[in-house]
């Protein structure tokens, strides 16, 4: 026997490698991410660029937009300094961040359902557990690329509002949105949701056969950020730090939770006996 | 666990394994040494893939234990075990959307191989697949898979080797070339168990083969299989005719059949029939040539199966 040493993470990223090359050959998993990024940004340039520039008049002129845009400034410190166009502008792109949290979430759900039934498919499972490899590394290693690939698509769409922000708005409103709430929504809350949809998606993968199925099932966590969304437009409240810091305390329990029931699905034995 | 099975690369001793309340193998005992290649034989729905996932520590059993390469398998030492074991599934179960080499050289990371590529090289050379390292595994024919699947289940050079099937679906000379490969492990002294439904296979590669159907119905070398089963059949011609001295074989035989000048007789073993030719030439046969006929492994196989409910 050829002597054999390798760590665990050795073992985690060999097959994470191997995912992202199978990832990188198969449209039908990345097109949806991709596809995400344009609709997680179109909504927010067309609200805040385009339709002024068809109804052919700005943004101050809707009072409503104007009057909330001022409120907002106590709990957005971001806004302070800004006024008028500039002002309404950069309220309403703070509005619109919050959609980027769909990229992460439709990226993880449909690279881990792709990549979690793709080995189904293929039988690939039961010569992989034939190895060293224990079942919380294959658990490890199932999230771990399309989490390195969903959340740098997420920051490749927040660099691409950003630099549109800077490109059509005016003067100093895409400084505004490099605050607090914005590195809050990106860096804690969106790599949390993403998680929780990943290891929804991997759960749910494991008892689905078609990556389709199994990403209607997951689509489920989409809801309360649309909600959140929508809400936040008609004014019910604002999205501000508080909020978003409690709502990755919440992921962080829904991690828990999906990770101790990750576990539970990741036996070898139910990998094989009910995984079909 | 008996002294035979000391010493053995694999050792399944007593093993049970129920699924619910179905009983899938029953107190099984088995053992492979280095250097032998032992076929499981049985009907679908028999145990055999229940035993290799067993073996290769991805079903723990009910009851029993198992060692592999002097390792007792548990909970705890499965993932350890499974180092010493080369699993080739019934499914070759390829990543097709990667390349010949990019399958091998994850399980050569997996198994933490020092210098990968190198064994990659190897195994590629071993199953004659160099010249496709580059292809996908996916546009492969059937049989360069299965090779593809064998060099995965080898790359680690395993002392242990589980083959489910390996020529299972293949054409004449792409299953040839895998027994050459199978027989190849038995040169390199690894312990090698195959299940199969091929017979002739079976004879042909095993040193021993083991009938199962829930639990193990025989397990001996094939020339011993198939003359242990109620015993051998010997063809004896006389002169004149041969129902005259069916009484006599009958009373020394098993059973005794006459047509023309030919007696068939069923003896418990090979080694009575020169007793047998000795009483016939005692009560005055004469006796012009004895032939024996041990029955196939196929009418062994299908009498143990067919006993059995």
């Amino acid at each position: 026997m050829t002597a054999v040493t390798g760590s665990s993470w050795q073992r985690i990223s060999a097959i994470a490698r191997k995912d992202a090359a199978e990832l990188a050959r198969n449209p039908g998993a990345i097109l949806p991410a991709v596809a995400m990024v344009a609709g997680s940004l179109f909504p927010a340039f067309f609200v805040v660029v385009g339709a002024p520039m068809i109804a052919g008049r700005g943004l101050e002129a809707s009072g409503q937009f104007s009057e909330e845009a001022r409120a907002a400034v106590g709990q957005i410190p971001e806004l302070a300094g800004l006024s008028g166009d500039g002002l309404i502008q950069a309220f309403l792109f703070h509005q619109f961040t919050l959609l980027l949290l769909l990229v992460p979430v439709v990226g993880a759900m449909a690279l881990a359902t792709h990549s979690v039934i793709g080995e189904k498919q293929s039988k690939a499972l039961e010569p992989l557990l034939a190895t060293p490899l224990s079942t919380i590394e294959l658990l490890a290693a199932k999230t771990l690329t399309p989490f390195v690939f969903a959340l740098a698509l997420t920051w490749i769409a927040a660099a691409l509002f950003i630099g549109g922000v800077w490109l059509v708005s005016e003067p100093g409103v895409w400084r505004a949105l490099l605050g607090v709430r914005t590195f809050l929504m990106l860096c804690v809350l969106g790599p949390l949701v993403e998680l929780a949809a990943l290891q929804l998606s991997v759960i749910v993968s494991s008892r689905a056969n078609d990556p389709r199925s199994a990403q209607q099932l997951t689509s489920l966590l989409i809801l309360p950020i649309t909600a959140v969304f929508v809400a936040q437009l008609m004014g019910a409240f604002i999205v501000g730090p508080t909020v978003l810091l409690l709502g990755s305390f919440g992921c962080l329990l829904l991690n828990a939770v999906l990770l101790w029931v990750g576990v539970q699905v990741f036996q070898r034995e139910t990998i094989l006996m009910r995984w079909k | 666990m008996n002294s035979v099975m000391r010493g053995a690369l694999l050792i399944a001793d007593r093993l049970t394994r129920t699924f619910d309340s179905r009983v899938a193998v029953s107190d099984l005992s088995l053992s492979v040494n280095a250097g032998e290649i032992v076929t499981l034989l049985g009907p679908n729905g028999a145990g055999k893939t229940t035993t290799m996932r067993m073996l290769a520590g991805l079903l723990l059993p009910t009851s029993g234990r198992i060692a592999i390469n002097q390792i007792q398998v548990s909970s705890a030492t499965a993932d350890g075990a499974r180092r010493a074991i080369g699993l080739l599934t019934e499914a070759p179960g390829l990543w097709e959307r990667l390349t010949v080499r990019l399958n091998l050289l994850t399980y050569a990371r997996l198994h933490g191989l020092p210098d990968p590529e190198r064994q990659v090289a190897a195994a590629l050379d071993l199953v004659e697949l160099s010249d496709r390292a580059g292809d996908l595994a996916g546009k492969l024919s059937k049989g360069l898979k299965q090779r593809l699947a064998i060099a995965r289940a080898l790359i680690h050079r395993p002392p242990v080797v589980l083959l489910d099937e390996p020529t299972s679906g293949l054409d004449p000379a792409s299953a040839r070339h895998i027994r050459d490969l199978i027989l190849k492990l038995r040169e390199d002294q690894r312990a090698v168990l195959v299940s199969t439904h091929n017979l002739a296979e079976a004879e042909e590669l095993s040193d021993r083969i083991a009938v199962l159907k829930t639990r193990l119905l025989a397990l001996d070398a094939p020339a011993a299989l198939r003359a242990s089963m109620a015993g051998a059949k010997v063809h004896i011609d006389v002169e004149g005719d041969a129902a005259r001295w069916s009484a006599a074989a009958i009373t020394f035989g098993g059973a005794a059949a006459a047509a023309g000048s030919r007696l068939s007789v069923t003896v418990p073993d090979l080694s009575a029939v020169p007793d047998l030719v000795a009483a016939l030439v005692s009560t005055g046969a004469r006796i012009v040539r004895v032939a024996p006929d041990q029955r196939t492994l196929e009418e062994v196989y299908l009498e143990l199966v067919g006993a059995e409910p």
